[in-house]
Order: C-alpha cells, then sequence, then structure tokens
C-alpha cells in the first residue's frame, strides 16, 4: 500500500496502527456527536467547544488517512471537515439538514475501518463514499469569508491574531447582545500558567474567553503580558466587581446590549441561530439526573479529601496526646468527639467520591471487540469472542491505563494462541477458536483474564530463546511456573512470537510493567494444545487507599493494605533455613520469608527475639515481610516521587503521614518479584 | 546544531514532525510544546533558531505565538513556520501579515517541511 | 509563503558566530542578553543556577532516606504534599557531607521533564545579572556539573549545568 509519511512501513502493520489511532478519533466524536444532538434537542445553545471538536477529530482522521494512503477515508474525512468547518465558523445553521449527514459519515467511516487492509471490501465503498461526498457537497454552501470587525476599539494587533474561528465567536457574542471586553494582566514568566488559568477560569464563570493573546510584559525577561478578549452578560464595572482580580484591568470594547446585526457574519445563506427568549431558557433546562464530570476535577477533589483525611490523623494524634494529661483532659475528650463525628462524615465523602470515579468494564470490553473483529480479518481466523463481567467496576484511571495492556494480550491471543482452522482440525478441536474476557471481584482487587483454546505457549521455544539470550544457563532446572513466566523477560516475549504485538512494538514485560504501576499484577496459566490464560489482578482504586504502617530501625514504611494477608508475631527460633533462604511453617505451607532490612539494604540488625511476619501476595504468590514493628493502619495518598532517580525499585511512591513527614510505600509486585525470582537462581 | 521549537497539541502530529525535522542535513536539537503555554514558557530557557507552529490549540493559538514572538525584540529574529491544520486562506494571510516567515498547510509532504525549514535555517537571522 | 530573501556569505558568517556565542550554555537566553543567576553557597564557595529553573527555595524539613540509591541522593522531601528527590549538592560536588545548618536551604528547580527536584546547598546568596561577557566556559570539570564561570565583583561563580548534574540515574 501507499505510505506518504515518507517512512516505509509492513503494510499490515500500518494498517493496525491506523485503525487503532482512527479507533479511538471516531469514538470522540460518536460521543461528541452524541452530545451535540442532545443539546440541539435541547433546544438550547451548542457548545461552542463541542463543535470545534468534532472539527478537529475530523481534521485528524483526515490527517492520519493521508499520511497512511487511504484515500476514500481521506476525503470522506475532507468532507465531514467542511460541514464542520462551516458549522463552527457560523457559516452552516445547526438545523441544516447537514447535521444528519455528520451522523452517516461517522457510521460509514466505521464501516470503512473494518476493512481496512482489504482492498477488495474497500473498493465496495468508493460508491457509497462518494454519494455521501456529493451530498455533503451539495448541501454546503460555502459563503466568501468578510465582515468588517474593524470598528471595534479593539488593538489591531489582537484583532489580526485571532482565528476565522475566534472571529465568529466574537461575532456571535456580539449578535447575542454581550458586553466585549479587554482584560489585562502582567504575570511573571516562570509561573504564568497558574495565574493565567486562575483569571481565565474565574472569567469563564461569568462569560466567554474568547482570545488570549500574549505580549511581552515591561521588563520582556521576566514578564508577560495578557489580554483576553471576553464576551460576557456582565458589564465592565460587574465584571470587575464579581471576578475579584484586583492585578487585572478590565477596559470596554464594546457595550453589550440589544441583541444587533451591525456586524454582519460572513454567510448570509443560513439564517444565524437566534437567541431565545430567557423565558424559554428557563424551562428547557436540561432535567436530566446525570451530569457529566471532567475525571481531573474529580482527582482534584480526591486530593482534597486525602488531604483531609491526613488532617483528621493529626487531629486524632492531637486529642490523644490531650486526653494522656490529666490537666487537659477535658478537652481532649471534647475533641476526640468532634474528631469521631468528622471521621464518619469524611468516611461518608470519601467513599461516595470513590464511587463516583467507578466505571464499569463495559467501555473498555467493547473496544477490545471492535479490534477483534477487524483482526480476525486482518489474520484470517475463525475466532469467537466471549465477553463475562462487563459490568465490573474500576476507577476510571485504572480502566484508562487497562486498554493497552488488555488490547495487547487479546491480540496475542489470536494472533498467535489461536491456531489456523487447519491445525485446529487436524488437533480434534472445533474449527471456530474461542477468546475469552473476563471480569470479575475478588474482595478489594478486580481479576480482569484472557483465555483462549489455542495451543499454549511453546516453552521448548521460549527456553530456547532464553538460552541463546543467555538469560538461562542449558543446565538450569526451571519448574513449568518458572518457564512461563520468562514471557515476561524483557526482550524475550517479543522474540519468540509468544507475545508479538502484531503492531505495537512492546511485549508482554511492558504489560506487566503497566499493571504492575497500578498496583497489580499479571499471573499466566497454559497448557500445551489447551490454552492459554493471563489474568491481571487489580486493586479497584488508586486514589486512597489503607495502608499498613511498619517499621525497622528508624526507618517506617507503607504497605498498601491489599496486598497484606495477615500479620504474624513470630519468635525468631521459628524461622527455618533452606539454602539460606528464610522459612516460615505457615499451617503447613512453607512460606518464603524477605527480611526488609536485608531487602533494601537498611544496615539494621534484627536483634529482637520477636519479628513481625507480614503476609503479602498478590494473585496466588506470597511471602512474608519480616519488620521491627507494626505502627498501625492509615489512610494514605500514594504520590510519585518526583527527580532524576527514575528506578527506584522497591517502591511505588511516597506518602505524607503527620507533618511534611514522607513515608516511602511500598511496591509489593516488585518485591515479590525480585523474592520469587531469587528463589530461583539461589 | 540547530535549535528547533515545535508547537503542536496532537501528538500524531507532533511525532510526524519531529521526525520530518529529525532527517534534515544539519544537526537539530528538538524541543516538542504541546501547547502555546508551553511554547511561551520554553522560549525564554533556549535560544532556539527556529519555531514551527499549528495555529489551533487549545489555550492561545498559533497566530498569538507569531504575535507576541514578532513583538519581543528576544525572539522576533526567530524564523517561524505555521503549519496548519485548519489552513483557511484567512489564517494563512493573517499568519503572514504577523510576521510568520512561511505557512504550510497540512497535509503536506515531509520533504516539503524539510525543504522550508532548511531554506529559512540557512538564511539565518534576518533583520527586519 | 514569503520571498526568499538574499543573504551574503558575511551575514552568515556572522550569524554562526553569533550563534557559537550563545549555544555556549543552554539557559542562555540570546546572544547579548543579560543572564540571571541564582547564587548559593557551597563549601564556601560560591555556585549558581539559571533563575528560570528555579521554583521555589524552602528551609531544610524532614527528609526520608530512600534504601539503594546513588549515595548524592539525600531522600525525599513532602512539600505541600509533592514528593521530591533531594539531592546533596555537596556529595555530588565531591566535597563531603556536613550536618544541617540554620542557614541550610533546599533550592526546588524544574528538570528537563518538568518536574522538579530539590537541590541542598548550605545558604543562598543572591540573585546576579550578568552579561555575556562576564560568562567563560569552565574546563575540566572532575564532577561534570560546571559548566562555565562566570565573574562577579571580583570572584568567579560556578554555574551548575543542571541537566548534567542531574545525570545520575546509574
Amino acid at each position: 500500500m501507499a505510505t506518504r509519511g515518507g517512512r516505509s512501513r509492513s503494510g499490515r502493520k500500518a494498517d493496525q496502527e491506523f485503525v487503532s489511532e482512527a479507533e479511538e478519533i471516531l469514538e470522540r466524536m460518536r460521543e461528541d456527536y452524541a452530545d451535540l444532538d442532545d443539546q440541539r434537542a435541547a433546544g438550547g445553545e451548542v457548545e461552542p467547544d463541542l463543535i470545534n471538536r468534532l472539527f478537529r477529530s475530523a481534521h485528524s482522521l483526515k490527517a492520519l488517512a493521508g499520511m497512511f494512503g487511504l484515500e476514500s477515508i481521506q476525503d470522506l474525512a475532507h468532507h465531514l471537515e467542511d460541514i464542520l468547518d462551516g458549522l463552527r465558523l457560523g457559516r452552516v445553521s445547526l438545523d441544516s439538514p447537514l447535521i444528519g449527514l455528520i451522523d452517516e459519515a461517522i457510521h460509514t467511516f466505521a464501516n470503512l475501518l473494518e476493512s481496512v487492509g482489504d482492498e477488495e471490501a474497500l473498493a465496495a465503498f468508493n460508491e457509497p463514499v462518494e454519494d455521501l461526498a456529493n451530498r455533503i457537497e451539495a448541501s454546503a454552501k460555502e459563503a466568501s469569508a468578510g465582515g468588517e470587525l474593524q470598528s471595534l476599539e479593539i488593538d489591531d494587533a489582537l484583532l489580526r491574531a485571532l482565528t476565522e474561528y475566534e472571529e465568529h465567536r466574537l461575532r456571535e457574542n456580539i449578535q447575542r447582545g454581550r458586553h466585549i471586553m479587554l482584560v489585562v494582566s502582567t504575570f511573571e514568566i516562570m509561573s504564568f500558567d497558574e495565574g493565567l488559568s486562575e483569571l481565565s477560569d474565574s472569567i469563564r464563570e461569568f462569560g466567554e474567553v474568547i482570545s488570549t493573546l500574549p505580549a511581552p510584559g515591561e521588563t520582556p525577561e521576566s514578564q508577560i503580558r495578557f489580554s483576553l478578549l471576553v464576551a460576557s452578560d456582565l458589564n465592565v464595572a460587574e465584571l470587575t466587581e464579581a471576578f475579584d482580580f484586583p492585578d487585572a484591568e478590565v477596559e470596554s470594547v464594546r457595550e453589550g446590549g440589544l441583541a444587533v446585526e451591525a456586524i454582519a457574519e460572513p454567510s448570509a445563506s443560513e439564517p444565524a441561530p437566534q437567541a431565545p427568549l430567557a423565558s424559554e431558557q428557563e424551562s428547557l433546562r436540561s432535567i436530566s439526573e446525570t451530569v457529566r464530570v471532567d475525571i481531573h476535577k474529580l482527582d482534584e477533589l480526591m486530593i482534597l479529601v486525602g488531604e483531609f483525611v491526613i488532617q483528621r490523623a493529626s487531629i486524632g494524634e492531637i486529642a490523644a496526646r490531650l486526653l494522656a494529661q490529666p490537666q487537659n483532659a477535658k478537652i481532649g475528650a471534647e475533641l476526640s468527639k468532634i474528631h469521631k463525628s468528622f471521621d464518619r462524615k469524611l468516611k461518608g465523602i470519601q467513599s461516595a467520591v470513590l464511587e463516583v470515579r467507578m466505571v464499569p468494564m463495559r467501555q473498555v470490553f467493547d473496544k477490545v471487540s471492535r479490534v477483534v473483529r477487524s483482526l480476525r480479518r486482518d489474520l484470517q481466523k475463525d475466532v469467537r469472542l466471549e465477553v463475562s463481567g462487563a459490568d465490573t467496576e474500576l476507577d476510571k484511571l485504572i480502566v484508562e491505563e487497562l486498554v493497552d495492556p488488555l488490547m495487547h494480550i487479546v491480540r496475542n491471543s489470536i494472533d498467535h494462541g489461536i491456531e489456523s482452522v487447519e491445525e485446529r482440525l487436524a488437533a480434534g478441536k472445533a474449527a471456530q477458536g474461542c477468546t475469552k474476557i473476563s471480569a470479575f471481584q475478588r474482595g478489594n482487587h478486580v481479576v480482569i483474564s484472557v483465555s483462549d483454546d489455542g495451543k499454549g505457549i511453546d516453552r521448548a521455544a521460549l527456553l530456547a530463546r532464553a538460552e541463546s539470550l543467555g538469560l538461562v544457563s542449558a543446565d538450569t532446572e526451571l519448574s513449568d511456573r518458572e518457564t512461563l513466566n520468562l514471557i515476561f523477560v524483557p526482550g524475550l516475549s517479543t522474540q519468540v512470537g509468544v507475545s508479538e504485538t502484531s503492531g505495537r512494538g512492546v511485549g508482554m514485560d511492558v504489560v506487566r510493567e503497566n499493571v504492575a504501576a497500578l498496583g497489580g499484577a499479571v499471573e499466566v496459566e497454559s497448557i500445551p494444545d489447551r490454552g492459554t490464560t493471563i489474568s491481571m489482578t487489580l486493586p479497584i482504586t488508586l486514589a486512597i487507599i489503607q495502608s499498613l504502617i511498619v517499621s525497622v530501625g528508624e526507618h517506617r514504611f507503607a504497605i498498601p493494605i491489599n496486598a497484606v494477608h495477615e500479620t504474624l508475631l513470630i519468635d525468631t527460633s521459628e524461622i527455618q533455613r533452606s539454602e539460606g533462604r528464610k522459612i516460615l511453617n505457615l499451617r503447613g505451607d512453607a512460606l518464603l520469608l524477605r527480611s526488609l532490612a536485608e531487602e533494601f539494604e537498611l544496615g539494621v540488625s534484627e536483634s529482637s527475639e520477636k519479628q513481625f511476619a507480614v503476609i503479602v501476595g498478590l494473585g496466588e504468590q506470597r511471602i512474608g515481610l519480616l519488620v521491627d514493628s507494626l505502627e498501625g493502619q492509615q489512610d494514605t495518598v500514594i504520590k510519585p516521587i518526583q527527580g532524576p532517580v527514575k528506578n527506584m525499585r522497591g517502591f511505588s511512591g511516597a506518602t505524607e503521614l503527620g507533618d511534611q513527614d514522607a513515608v516511602l510505600v511500598v511496591d509489593i509486585a516488585s518485591l515479590l518479584e525480585d523474592a520469587l525470582s531469587r528463589k530461583e537462581s539461589a | 546544531m540547530k535549535r528547533i521549537l515545535i508547537v503542536e497539541d496532537s501528538p500524531t502530529m507532533r511525532a510526524l514532525l519531529n521526525s520530518a525535522l529529525e532527517d534534515l542535513e544539519v544537526p537539530v536539537k528538538i524541543t516538542e510544546a504541546s501547547s502555546g503555554f508551553e511554547a511561551l514558557r520554553c522560549l525564554p530557557r533556549e535560544s532556539f533558531d527556529l519555531i514551527v507552529t499549528d495555529i489551533n490549540m487549545p489555550d492561545i493559538n498559533g497566530l498569538e505565538l507569531v504575535s507576541f514572538a514578532k513583538s519581543n525584540d528576544a525572539y522576533r529574529s526567530i524564523p517561524l513556520v505555521i503549519v496548519s491544520t485548519e489552513g483557511t486562506e484567512r489564517d494563512r494571510e493573517r499568519g503572514l501579515e504577523l510576521g510568520a516567515d512561511a505557512y504550510l498547510a497540512k497535509p503536506f509532504e515531509p520533504e516539503t517541511l524539510r525543504e522550508v525549514v532548511a531554506d529559512l535555517l540557512s538564511r539565518g537571522v534576518q533583520s527586519e | 509563503m514569503s520571498a526568499v530573501r538574499p543573504s551574503s556569505d558575511e551575514v552568515r558568517e556572522w550569524d554562526d558566530l553569533a550563534r557559537s556565542a550563545s549555544d555556549r550554555g543552554d539557559s542562555a537566553e540570546s546572544f547579548d542578553e543579560i543572564h540571571q543567576l541564582l547564587c548559593f553557597e557551597i563549601a564556601g564557595a560560591p555556585y549558581a543556577v539559571p533563575v528560570e529553573r528555579v521554583r521555589e527555595i524552602v528551609r531544610m524539613r524532614p527528609v526520608t532516606p530512600v534504601p539503594r540509591t546513588p549515595e548524592v541522593v539525600r531522600g525525599v522531601i513532602s512539600l505541600r504534599g509533592e514528593m521530591i528527590e533531594l539531592i546533596d549538592l555537596r556529595r555530588r560536588l565531591d566535597l563531603g557531607s556536613i550536618e544541617p545548618s540554620r542557614r541550610t536551604r533546599i533550592i526546588v528547580v524544574k528538570t528537563d521533564d518538568d518536574e522538579v527536584v530539590g537541590l541542598l546547598v548550605d545558604a543562598v546568596r543572591e540573585v546576579l545579572r550578568v552579561s555575556d561577557e562576564a560568562i567563560q566556559s569552565a574546563t575540566g570539570s572532575d564532577t561534570g556539573a560546571v559548566s562555565e564561570l562566570c565573574t562577579f565583583r571580583d570572584e568567579f561563580v560556578s554555574i551548575i549545568e543542571l541537566d548534567r548534574l542531574l545525570a545520575l540515574d546509574a
């Protein structure tokens, strides 16, 4: 196929890359179109951003298709872009029949995407695509740009820097009779964005920020001045009063008033949308009971709640201290009462915020299904996809991070797990292969697994590859589990073909890394000729987690409670040794023990006779961590550690306990990995 | 070593621009900014030999960035190429009026971009 | 696109000279610009970093050591809930280590990838404004962390090359 990007790629790989990116864009378009339709149906003003986003999506699709040489998609996207451009610039009215064509185009794209890689199938679309394109062209009556805004008292530099879209927004606002103002403020160049977004945000509560023009400040090397062109129902005095920004100057550019037509929209072919009457607007307010919220706002809320949680702990400490002093016991008791009530309410807020963040796995599973459909065709495999547990809920952030690993595993399963029809029939299996995705909750975790009835992982090939790379010596005896775990070794999986990613250039090692970053673990099971199951165990939420605070010498660490199975106080004499490893007899099973002091090379000796063993595990694996003492459970907000040392193996971040005290959070997944791999080499 | 600042909010386009420019005959150091604000922050940090910017971006648009750079003594002489996604005739005129040195409407061949950029780089600092 | 403007060879040569002058430092804003440097003290000697890279300066606070990291990483500090690595500049410059004093400060700087990191210094002095002429390249830096020297009030101030200083992920 033709590649225009100047870089040659293998056809299939490029197609898949294209499809997966294009699908993401299309998904966004579907959502935005649905919103557009809703807002139109409600009769109110359609959010300008929505149309702009749709326009940008169509544009990205066009550019992408162009780069990959897919002309029919490029062509259709180009036409769609035209409609949307007309809409966003006000040349096409929202009542136009063209709107229906947007929906049709989105559907057609979906069909086209399914056929990417199949020249014949694509060719079959030529006619309908051309037809749609013609209809769009026929309905779209372009008007030439024009319209004079020069009469406005706006600095020419600002006016000239407006894009056509922003110019349209300016006209639209003038037509709606809004006041047009300029808000000017100077910021330090080192830190302008915080101040500027604060300013813009507070203005947005009262109107629209049409444009933001930067200019050098008085001392150009350290200052930057921004002029914001603002449209609002409030006038200069009212706005200055309302938004409380002493350093910003507000000047009027155009007084608002009755809706005017003085500044004509460039287009005459479509009637300009009329501002609905106030009473009408009132009655049309959405009565829907759901609200769409930006996930980042929820993050902010979550961080705030997290900070409350930390402060609550300090209040609790102070109350306990007061209670312990006879002269303050009375105040202590009062404070303690308030603390308890605060605690209850905070728990309520916390769980409410957590709940809001939870989304069902369905979205991801739907996405996977679509990819499977196109894979099936590209790879010419007869595969059925079974999905269960789509209603299982997970934190939105985790769900997002999960898409890539899951997609990767499913691709592997279909590409390498499921055999060709001939092979299947020869092995006495049903002609059609089956890949199952399932999700279910297990305690504080969700388990997501992908299993297939394919040929299983070729252990001999895996071992041979590992030996040739010098990762294992020929005379090492590996257990079956250890052999299978080789697929997670960087550089191995992609080579053996066990998990070549059909186009993305990542291996199972990356999957494991991503899952570990979410505080989860990946496990693999595979039976020759029967199939492979890959399971990911993930915490339900990342936001606030309970941690067990332990101490070793003077060091304190936090262990996420969801990884802790139990804690035991053991006598050091109970610890047995085998080849230098410490083992504990745990109700008949041998449990591997690791001392945190040794693990982290803390240089503290384990002098005491009693130690605590914290039994931790993810999935099926367990180890016991030896620590000096347990300091109790705490709600913790895990923060990433910033700085040049990226590879802090063994820690997933840090959390603040009490006053400015950073405590490292132990990454159980990597500890397990280290401990169990050392077991092999010991 | 030529220092180029790419200002573009779409990661895909950014990567494509980056790879197109890496193939220039002169050695380049490319800095990527994913928004106009980021570009404003990058400008004082390094002395760039060329800026490539998109027009439609979420915070400040490319024209505003051009206007800023061309009204600031420290950056006025840096050649500026607009690569526009939307590419309306009007935006193109405005861009050049504001002082951009070149304007490319997408889609364009990477080679075209390289030619334009190589030309501007070889011309070096121009007096206004 | 605008018409090709002719440029003579002399112009190009002059331009190259100008560029190579400003290429000497990462933070150089342009050829004849004034540089603002935050000057601080380590083992009695003055050092500096470009002001643009400095986010804030804070007093010493509790530091949590991080196991299995290079010695120059003193640990992690919590700054309004942000977790930030603290680099001991004394150790980084092979000047030993001392107990924090009343004058000890943490300079929080921004790294290339928009993260932040804390630098532990003996004391903070002032912000210097120096012109290009006052800056010369430093030869033979043992630790690779000092790239340039600038003269200020008859004293040599070592300018720290942050990106090289922070390249310690070995």
